[in-house]
């Protein structure tokens, strides 16, 4: 009975590699430039993308934005998706430049991570850009936003909403993945703003990975140990949306909850009521601004090494410009 | 046989009553706000997700199975039915049929798992792996990574609606549910196969129970609990999440044993696992409220896993003589 089960789980694994290996081979894009390009103009480039993961909304549109705008102006992409694993982005790094792509464009799992894959790449003389968050070294440009500022602008904005100087009471922080520079910018950004005001306090939640499974008990049980809360702020909008709902079923209106990602479904609630204010993170500006600056990198003209694809921050006073129940996202694209 | 059994399990129950009351009385002794009806109320909602999976995976264990596909097809059934009631515009047609069609899925992976298992003799654990993978690509792949709102105020009652005022409708389902499946593995036929089965598979084989096809309706049911409560989480949540459910499997094996449940399987406790997933729910509860950093919450959360289990097999030690 045991040999049956060692070898069908060999089975297994063995056609799973086999799956594995031809799904590498016929997927996606089949066209690659083998050879070392002399003629600039008559060829396709390729970009290869490494997403860092599929798993908020955010990043699961970064693919599909960068993918349609860069074949709208004529260039390939193969994108591939490091499920958050520091060690498979590696891994995808190596498999684009087998399949010969002409520059990188990556969103790193985390600043030191793809250390590996950057060298692989300066060896094969193909150059880096990072999108949304940035390496420690290596990469020719970054296409990012200022995530400070966004955390900042935010709180701002919510010490001008609590009445200004003279504002008092607590404010839960709801906060993202631990270790995640987007994370660590916006908690600064936003604790450097309400820092000013001596009488806001910031509580802080356990690290909710951006979830809103997680913010939702995280929430509820933050409202029963602190009394005297006057406004919630989530590290995004998925999160903070869940702390909305809390607020609603305990009858909390008075309690201003805000966020970051101008998520479409927050920007709706704007309107409606029930939240307060975003600042915007559109993955569209940002995956047109990296193809861009890719395609300007390929072109050989000099680009920054920081880009900033910009923000705003959205409340009543704005929302109607970026309410659209079409889109994901508010976008700053018109 | 019968009475020792039973011996066994009532001792196992009443470890958990006194490590559930310690729980309470040192979480209490931490923070003030832990005794009070409303942080009660919430830990009910909050556990009752877990706890419903939980139940699903008690059954499978007694069996003698495992099931780690639970997480990934909670959030796939989660996709369909979001998907569904979203195309109806959250309409009551559009929610049934969305629960309706949720389940059915389910129960078809809960058949494939279990089919995979007992017909073609391949090990729980990579079966069950295996389906872990598959649902989780395809809750990924129904929209390309992104969740589904705009669900209606008419389907968030289902996971997220209260009566009285505030205890929570999932937490209702959850107790009904306990005391169904309770009810069963006491008293019916079906329950005391799962012993049987769990306990000596040849021999239960060979005194003519189908275990081929108590294997496959157990994983059914498992999956349909899973499948529950996957449309109870995008409801509550009131958007359909693809991400939804992850670490879920872990937990609710955590919970049955503690609860009694031993994995090599013929022995286990729904009752048993409702108060396991209770205790783990007090735990993150009082963490919050005391504000314990998110890495120690984590390292807590394993080292009294383990002590309340090493409690358990001392206590149990020394009463059976």
């Amino acid at each position: 009975m045991k040999r049956k089960r060692f070898w069908t789980v060999a089975l297994i694994l063995a056609a799973a590699m086999i799956f594995y290996a031809c799904g590498g081979k016929n997927s996606g894009d089949t066209v690659s430039n083998d050879s070392g390009a002399e003629e600039k103009k008559e060829k396709t480039f390729t970009i290869g993308f490494s997403n860092c993961s599929q798993d908020t909304p955010f990043f699961a549109n970064m693919t599909p934005i960068i993918e349609e705008y860069a074949k709208g102006k004529g260039v390939e992409v193969i994108s591939l998706n490091a499920d958050n694993d520091v060690s498979k982005q590696n891994k995808d790094i190596q498999d684009l430049l087998s399949r010969g792509i002409d520059i990188l464009v990556i969103n790193p799992v985390n600043e030191d991570g793809p250390s590996a894959g950057i060298e692989a790449c300066h060896k094969a003389n193909v150059p880096v850009v990072t999108v949304d968050k940035n390496i420690k070294k290596g990469n020719t440009a970054w296409v990012g936003r200022d995530n400070k500022e966004m955390g900042k602008l935010v709180g701002e904005k919510l010490i001008e909403l609590l009445g200004g100087e003279d504002a008092e009471g607590v404010i839960l922080e709801i906060q993202g993945t631990a270790g995640s520079t987007t994370m660590m910018d916006r908690r600064d950004g936003f604790h450097e703003a309400i820092e000013k005001i001596p009488g806001l306090e910031i509580v802080q939640s356990s690290y909710c990975d951006y979830d809103r499974s997680k913010a939702i008990p995280a929430t509820q049980d933050l409202l029963q140990a602190n009394k005297n809360v006057v406004a919630i702020f989530g590290h995004n909008d998925d999160m903070a949306l869940g702390a909305a709902q809390v607020c609603k079923e305990q009858n909390l209106e008075n309690v201003l909850v805000c966020g970051v990602d101008g998520l479409m479904e927050a920007v709706l609630k704007i309107q409606e009521g029930g939240y307060d204010c975003t600042a915007s993170n559109d993955p569209v500006l940002l995956g047109h601004t990296a193809v861009d600056t890719a395609l300007e990198i390929l072109n050989e003209e000099k680009v920054e090494e920081f880009i900033d694809a910009g923000t705003v921050v959205i409340d009543k006073s704005n929302v109607d410009q970026y309410a659209e129940p079409d889109l994901d996202f508010a976008t700053m694209v018109k | 046989m019968k009475a020792k059994m039973n011996a066994g399990k009532i001792i196992k129950k009443y470890n958990l009553i006194f490590m559930l009351v310690l729980f309470i009385v040192i979480s209490a002794i931490l923070s003030p706000n832990f005794l009070t009806i409303n942080n009660f109320l919430n830990l009910l909602q909050q556990a009752s997700i877990p706890g419903i999976v939980a139940l699903g995976m008690t059954l499978v264990i007694i069996l003698g199975g495992i099931d780690l596909s639970v997480g990934s097809v909670l959030s796939f059934s989660g996709m369909i039915a979001s998907m569904i009631v979203f195309g109806f515009q959250g309409s009551g047609s559009g929610i049934i049929a969305g629960c309706i069609v949720s389940l059915i899925v389910s129960a078809v992976m809960g058949l494939v798992t279990g089919s995979l298992i007992s017909y073609f003799g391949l090990p729980p654990f990579i079966a069950s792996l295996a389906m872990m993978e598959i649902a989780r690509g395809a809750a990924l792949l129904t929209t390309s990574g992104n969740p589904v709102f705009n669900l209606g105020e008419a389907f968030h009652i289902i996971g997220g609606g209260f009566i009285f005022g505030k205890l929570a409708i999932s937490a209702v389902f959850w107790i009904v549910l306990t005391i169904v499946l309770a009810l069963v593995l006491k008293y019916s036929i079906f329950g005391r196969t799962l012993f049987a089965i769990g306990g000596n598979r040849e021999a239960a084989m060979l005194s003519g129970i189908k275990t081929k096809r108590n294997y496959a309706v157990t994983y059914i049911i498992c999956a349909l609990l899973t499948g529950f409560s996957g449309i109870l989480t995008a409801s509550w949540m009131s958007t359909g999440q693809p991400t939804a459910g992850t670490g879920y499997e872990l937990d609710a094996i955590a919970a049955a044993v503690i609860g009694g449940a031993s994995l090599s399987g013929g022995t286990g406790s729904v009752v048993g696992t409702f108060g396991g997933v209770f205790l783990l729910q007090i735990l993150t509860n009082i963490f919050n409220l005391v504000g314990l950093p998110s890495y120690y919450q984590r390292i807590a959360k394993g080292a009294i896993i383990i002590l309340a289990l090493l409690l358990n097999k001392f206590v149990s030690k020394n009463k059976v003589k």
